[in-house]
């Protein structure tokens, strides 16, 4: 199932990704509401990326004792190149999970159990928030361009933990 | 509003306070942001004929409308006021992440006015400031040991701007250091910072910057960067940046060597780019830059970003050293102190060439490592011969008898190009808003990388060198990097977000000229020195004796002529005084 990974060798802390996401679902650029980060270390230089890995982690899905978490049909379709275009080709189907906010009561449970710690409460509308893959269009793909970078990159799992459909 | 957060921070360290002002919207609409914005407020700001050093004597630190944005090298962050080493204009800027965060906490603009008591650290961190004392485990802390003292001690996800130990001491070419290795190198804003006592500011913004129709501009800065950005002429900054530099102007005859004394340096070899590749780990990049030009090396058990070729040529080349291991020490040492590199190895170049004259022995030499090494830590801490070179070029050279030696413009020292091999390199530095600078006009470009120009003659410079600083000013609005060839017509589409309507070139390039003239109506309401350039770059008795340049010599009279052209081509009178009409036509809203 597809998801966007950061490669954490080829990433070079440029936050575009982040910017880009935020600017995407929040309406302007805020890096703090952005889905996925690179946590880079000013001082050794050193960087972690954290995103959602979707339906082939699940962990959030599991541990929602509300059903808020929904994985849903989807065909993602990134612009511009990345890492593994060439196997996966321009565009691959699967699910994505996303937050039903008529569901969600922003108990935490998920927030507590995010292995990449990338799903959060929204401040203002006060349910959790996550990775959709900007309906298959990533804008985190299409704003890490560097051809010699193409830190963030497509993956798609053959494992698909999560089962129930929206 | 969209782009600009409308609102400035306004901290008094005399006080411990602060207070939070609307943005003059009718400064930003006529200076656009950054380096038009600071000039505008330095103008209203700082007293008439103050004391650098004194506390009416504002810091500010200034961003672009751009910043927080995904606007490509946009992230910038200006430094500025009046300078404690020329006593004019200084604005200096840095790229890594602070700009955007300042955005992200509210702001646009800090304003810094007082001086502390005893040394301090503010925090921001959204709304809320705090003031923390500086004087017991954080004084005299290396940049690096600041910030990561400020990111655990305050908030992980802190940006730092800070001085490291010798702007503590107010060494007067002391820097301001922000993610470790970015540098608002030149013109003693971290000495004005360790006088007024502010050892760092750390913000932590968790806000937004608005653009309007965010999806609309995404759409459009996807297609800018395609076509625009991340491109051959700006990937090159990838794949080899400035180090690139070092064997071109070493060919040239320009890079300076041992004092200036020659243009051709014959260690080079060792450190060119290709040295400097084979000892290469890896890019980074400041935020909301793909370019990812910040080259990481590893040399002599010391990791660290760069040095660019500035740093090549001064603390390199021109302290004879060719030994890459000594010169990635000695620019680390730099960053940690907070000392500006290209003064540094100007001054230690000096006192190498007056040890070597017997003038006076400082226990330097050329290509020698061990007291080279050793003279950052000196200098920063004042001890021994640091006491002395702490005085920089122009006083020490001038405390010898010596003052031919020195190589700086009003007071600041000449970065890596010999003019006596670039001509127009002479008229850039003598008209440049700040002292002895590169970065307003680099004729150097075309004179010696696509050969454009002839490089042995000021005809035509004059006109070429004004369109330079014109572009500049205009691009150090924005804030955008050098290393974007952005040209004004992508600029203006830019622009066009911002303003909400077409924008064209000429509109900006006149934003340009109109930021120019303020930073030179400043200059002459704060004293500003002659516009010329050392003897050296000049006179027929010092001219190469090798390389390309062999031989050849500006002359007296052509430069001085050049800069009588440069004042008419202006709209300036003969002493350099715009005239009312020049300053009409740009609508300045300031009069001298």
């Amino acid at each position: 199932m597809p998801h966007v990974m950061i490669n954490r060798k080829k990433c070079t802390g440029c936050h575009m990704c982040e910017l880009a996401c935020s600017a995407f679902h929040e309406g302007g650029f805020q890096p703090s509401r952005a889905r996925l980060f690179a946590a880079v270390n000013p001082t050794t230089a050193a960087i972690k990326g954290h995103t959602c890995l979707q339906t082939g982690c699940a962990k959030c899905q599991e541990a929602c004792p509300n059903d808020a978490i929904v994985a849903r049909r989807i065909t993602v379709t990134p612009k511009g190149s990345f890492a593994s275009k060439e196997k996966i080709g321009d565009s691959s189907d699967g699910y994505v999970l996303v937050v039903d906010e008529s569901k969600c009561n922003n108990c935490g449970d998920c927030y507590d159990v995010c292995p990449t710690e990338v799903i959060f409460e929204h401040p203002s509308r006060r349910v959790a928030f996550k990775c959709d893959l900007c309906d298959g269009d990533p804008q985190c793909i299409a704003f890490c361009q560097n051809e010699y970078v193409l830190a963030v990159d497509l993956k798609v799992d053959k494992a698909d933990k999560a089962r129930a459909e929206a | 509003m969209d782009f600009y957060q409308g609102r400035v921070l306004r901290i008094d360290l005399s006080k411990g306070t602060s207070a939070v002002e609307p943005l003059n919207m009718e400064w930003a609409g006529k200076y656009v942001g950054g380096k038009g914005l600071l000039l505008r407020y330095l103008w209203e700001e700082v007293p008439p004929n103050v004391d650098p050093w004194a506390p009416e004597n504002p810091l500010v630190i200034m961003t672009g409308p751009f910043a927080g944005t995904n606007v490509a090298t946009a992230s910038r962050v200006l430094v500025g006021c009046k300078s404690p080493i020329t006593g004019i204009l200084t604005d200096s800027y840095s790229g890594g992440s602070f700009a955007p965060e300042m955005k992200f906490a509210g702001y646009d603009a800090f304003i810094i006015t007082g001086q502390a008591k005893e040394p301090v650290v503010v925090t921001v961190k959204d709304d809320v400031v705090a003031f923390l004392s500086a004087t017991g485990k954080y004084s005299g802390l290396m940049t690096s040991e600041i910030e990561a003292a400020l990111r655990a001690d305050f908030d992980a996800n802190a940006k730092v701007l800070s001085i490291g130990p010798a702007g503590e001491r107010e060494i007067p070419w002391a820097c301001v250091a922000t993610d470790q290795y970015h540098k608002a190198g030149r013109g003693g804003h971290g000495a004005l910072m360790g006088r007024k006592g502010l050892k760092a500011i750390a913000v932590r913004g968790t806000g937004r910057v608005t653009v309007g129709d965010a999806k609309a501009f995404l759409a459009d800065m996807y297609r800018m960067q395609g076509e625009n950005v991340l491109i051959p002429d700006n990937l090159a900054q990838y794949e080899e940046g400035t180090p690139v530099l070092a064997q071109i102007m070493s060919d040239a005859g320009i890079i300076p060597t041992r004092n200036w004394s020659t243009g051709t340096f014959d260690g080079i070899g060792t450190i060119n780019s290709e040295s400097f590749l084979k000892i290469r780990t890896g890019n980074r990049a400041c935020t909301q830059c793909a370019i990812a030009c910040r080259q990481f090396h590893e040399a002599g058990g010391v990791v660290g970003e760069g040095p660019e070729y500035e740093t090549i040529a001064l603390c390199g080349a021109n302290c004879g050293m060719d030994d890459i291991e000594a010169l990635m020490k000695f620019n680390h040492a730099c960053d940690e102190l907070g000392l500006d590199t290209i003064s540094s190895g100007s001054v230690v170049g000096l006192a190498m060439d007056l040890t070597e004259k017997g003038v006076k022995d400082f226990g330097l030499h050329f290509g020698e490592a061990e007291a080279y090494l050793q003279a950052p830590e000196l200098i920063a801490k004042r001890e021994g011969i640091g006491a002395e070179l702490a005085l920089g070029s122009r006083g020490l050279a001038a405390k010898y008898g010596r003052s031919e030696l020195a190589m700086e413009v009003k007071n600041l020292e000449l970065p890596g190009y010999d003019a006596r091999g670039a001509f127009g390199m002479s008229l850039s530095y003598a008209t440049s808003d700040r002292g002895g600078c590169h970065m307003r006009a680099w004729p150097v470009g075309d004179e010696i990388i696509t050969g454009t120009l002839a490089p042995d003659s000021l005809e035509g410079k004059a006109a070429y060198v004004i369109s330079g600083q014109d572009y500049q000013a205009m691009k150090f609005t924005g804030i955008w990097c050098d290393f974007w060839a952005a040209g004004l017509d992508q600029m203006a589409l830019l622009m066009r977000h911002v303003w909400k309507r077409e924008v064209s070139e000429e509109e900006l390039r006149l934003v340009g000229e109109r930021v120019w003239n303020l930073g030179r109506l400043f200059n002459l309401r704060e004293g500003v020195e002659a516009d010329t350039v050392p003897l050296k770059f000049y006179a027929e008795e010092y001219a190469h004796t090798e390389g390309p340049p062999a031989g050849k010599a500006i002359g007296a009279e052509a430069l001085n002529s050049a800069i009588k052209e440069y004042y008419m081509l202006r709209g300036w009178d003969a002493q350099g005084v715009p005239t009312e009409a020049k300053l009409a036509e740009l609508s300045i809203d300031v009069r001298l």
